[in-house]
């Protein structure tokens, strides 16, 4: 992998949130902490982990809607903290998201033409009208969306539809680098294969980098060349899909992965569970050491005292002492 | 299994709503049946009727909604709308149904509990509401037990407090500890895992899966998660466009689907435990029911659609004593078979 260009690189990123609620203390809530990755150039990164994970969180920080505590996100080389004025509008083009739910992501005031054709007045990429209508025409064609449906709004369309709609503005740009944050979550199954296809598709033939987040682990399975698996603000595991899931080496991502409910009832009643203790810890208020020992099966008396660091165990990173 | 005794048979039922566009028809003459012990999946997308087919056997319809025809026997008892008198009677006969022999778990354990009134609280009324003479102590011992038998840790001290002091796991296992309060007949539970992470969603369904060995209950179980329904369901009914189009067991639903919807629904989804499969989607959406097609509602999306689908609603053929699935393709390879052979 060494030969292939990197397209995002983050640096011991640090994302905190202050807890404003009530009286007395404030807090502080450690949605990201310390967590360095790479992202290639054309490939799928898959970012897997329990609700208050930090994964979205990742996800918003690197196309900068959260501002990082600390840490660095290059992207194309360039630190994004610095970005201003023409670079600034250079990464907003190159890097973009789509959001989970297209019911709330899509202005119901706006026609399907005029939702897809903003992205491209706000950055004057096309000064001429006739230039945006090919453009958009063009969207259109490769989400899967007939012409005539231009005119229409938002309301007029299923669930898939309107994720294809969000699909296209995202591309309206010329991205290289998309962040999926739960992109078919809110959709019905036979809708989602349809979605993920099409991701699958647009990636071969514009050779996108897409960040993929989300909590059905099977279908991140299918999508991503490489994963990396969060808990509580960190990474605990990161490697190859198909080696991560085929043998997972960290305790978390071990129970993860056999909590998933398999599509087939004599295989999947047969399959041997981890079953986890607990829920997990707050982020505010988050175990010393390894931030899994409180409901790791293996935990020792060193997992209290130091947080294990990310190493490198037969071609993937896993942070844990038992491993390696 | 012969001899279990079936809790609940849903005969021809049929639910509309009014709405400003017209009329939907969101529940078109469905039946089916549970037995003691048995866990039932429904699956189904959104829009299919299988959240409204289970509101309408609980009473719960919105008010723009009604059961326009068929038969729902409870426990013996018909407990559709037509068996009443009035709406009062049956207002009355189902508030004392509910949450007695017939309990519901819903998907959002936060909305379904009240955030003023303490855990223990919420499960004594439930108990005192349907045995006004056990008297405070006796209902607290209950409620201590209850939510003991749940794997809530320390029940003693935690029916003390308030749901928002309970994460979201240990939430929906309040609402399964109200729902077995009175020892339940039927549990319906629609979607109890959706809101969860899958590690806490595997804690759910193997609770789910021992309170339903330990009392006998029969389970309905509504989800759109074919590897939660595979891993739990004894029996499952694909329903579509407000209609069974296939029922089985869960090895047949999975390993000899019938009908194209299950076939086709079932290579949407990705199996963790098996490589480099192709997912192959369904194209298009599922039908308006404000004007459900006349025929198969699958029709439109079916790759192996006939002039005859469109035309006319098939009817269910059995495949096993335990399978039947509603394609008119069944009734084309019988045809030709009789040919072939006479």
């Amino acid at each position: 992998m060494g030969d292939r260009e990197v397209i995002v690189s983050i640096n011991h990123l640090k994302t905190y949130f202050q807890d404003s609620k009530g009286f007395g203390k404030k807090r502080i809530i450690r949605a990201v902490d310390d967590v360095s990755l790479d992202i290639y150039r054309g490939e799928t990164f898959g970012l897997v982990g329990e609700s208050g994970s930090g994964k979205s969180t990742l996800g918003r920080t690197i196309v900068k809607i959260h501002q990082p505590t600390d840490g660095k996100i290059l992207v194309n080389g360039q630190d994004i903290a610095t970005l201003s004025g023409a670079a600034l509008k250079k990464f907003q083009k190159s890097t973009q998201l789509i959001f989970q739910d297209p019911y709330a992501s899509l202005n119901p005031r706006m026609t399907v033409g005029e939702i897809i054709r903003e992205p491209m007045v706000i950055h004057r990429i096309y000064p001429m009208r006739k230039e945006q209508d090919e453009r958009v025409a063009e969207l259109l064609q490769i989400v899967g969306l007939k012409p005539d449906h231009i005119l229409r709004y938002p309301h007029e369309f299923s669930g898939g539809q309107r994720q294809r709609i969000s699909i296209a503005r995202t591309l309206a740009l010329g991205p290289e680098f998309i962040v999926c944050d739960e992109p078919i979550s809110a959709l019905d199954v036979s809708i989602q294969a349809q979605i993920i296809n099409l991701l699958k598709r647009i990636q071969k033939e514009l050779g996108i980098a897409y960040l993929f987040i989300a909590h059905d682990l099977s279908m991140v399975k299918y999508i991503s060349d490489r994963i990396g698996v969060m808990y509580l603000g960190h990474i605990v595991e990161l490697g190859d899909s198909k080696e991560v899931y085929g043998k997972p080496l960290h305790p978390y991502t071990q129970a993860l992965l056999s909590a998933i409910p398999i599509p087939d009832p004599d295989a999947g009643r047969g399959k041997k569970r981890i079953i986890l203790r607990g829920e997990l810890p707050s982020p505010i208020n988050p175990p010393s050491g390894c931030p899994f020992r409180t409901r790791c099966p293996y935990a020792m008396k060193q997992c209290a005292e130091e947080r294990p660091k990310l190493k490198e165990v037969s071609g993937r990173l896993v942070a844990c002492y038992r491993v390696g | 299994m012969e001899q279990r005794k079936t809790v609940l048979e849903v005969k021809n039922l049929k639910v509309e709503f009014k709405t400003d566009q017209g009329t939907v028809y969101a529940v078109r003459d469905v039946s089916f049946d549970v037995k003691e012990g048995e866990i039932l999946g429904i699956v189904g997308e959104s829009g299919s009727g299988k959240s409204v087919s289970m509101l309408a056997v609980m009473g719960l319809l919105a008010d723009n909604g009604r059961i326009a025809d068929g038969d729902i026997i409870f426990n013996g008892e018909n407990i559709a709308l037509k068996g009443f008198a009035d709406g009062k009677a049956y207002e009355k006969r189902m508030r004392e149904i509910r949450g007695n022999t017939m309990a519901m778990i819903f998907q959002d354990p936060m909305t379904f509990l009240n955030p003023v009134l303490t855990v223990g609280q919420q499960l004594r009324e439930v108990i005192l509401n349907h045995n006004p003479d056990i008297g405070k102590a006796e209902a607290n011992r209950r409620t201590v037990e209850l939510m003991h038998r749940v794997g809530i840790p320390a029940p003693e001290t935690r029916i003390h407090q308030y749901p928002f002091e309970f994460s979201g796991g240990m939430r929906q296992r309040v609402v399964i500890a109200i729902a077995l309060a009175n020892r339940p007949k039927l549990i319906i539970a629609d979607e109890p895992t959706t809101a969860l992470d899958v590690t806490i969603q595997a804690q759910v369904l193997d609770l789910i899966r021992e309170m339903s060995v330990q009392t006998n209950a029969a389970v309905i179980m509504i989800s759109h998660d074919l590897g939660v329904v595979a891993n739990l369901c004894d029996r499952i009914n694909m329903m579509y466009g407000g209609k069974i189009v296939e029922t089985g067991c869960a090895h047949e639903i999975f390993h000899e689907p019938n009908h194209p919807y299950t076939e086709g629904l079932l290579k949407c989804v990705n199996n963790p435990e098996d490589d480099g499969r192709e997912l192959t989607p369904i194209p298009g959406s599922p039908p308006d029911m404000l004007k459900p097609p006349a025929g198969c509602p699958f029709v439109d999306r079916c790759d192996r659609a006939m002039r005859i689908c469109k035309a006319q609603m098939p009817l269910a053929t059995e495949c096993s004593d335990t399978h039947s699935s509603a394609c008119w393709l069944n009734e084309k390879k019988r045809r030709e078979e009789a040919e072939l052979h006479g």
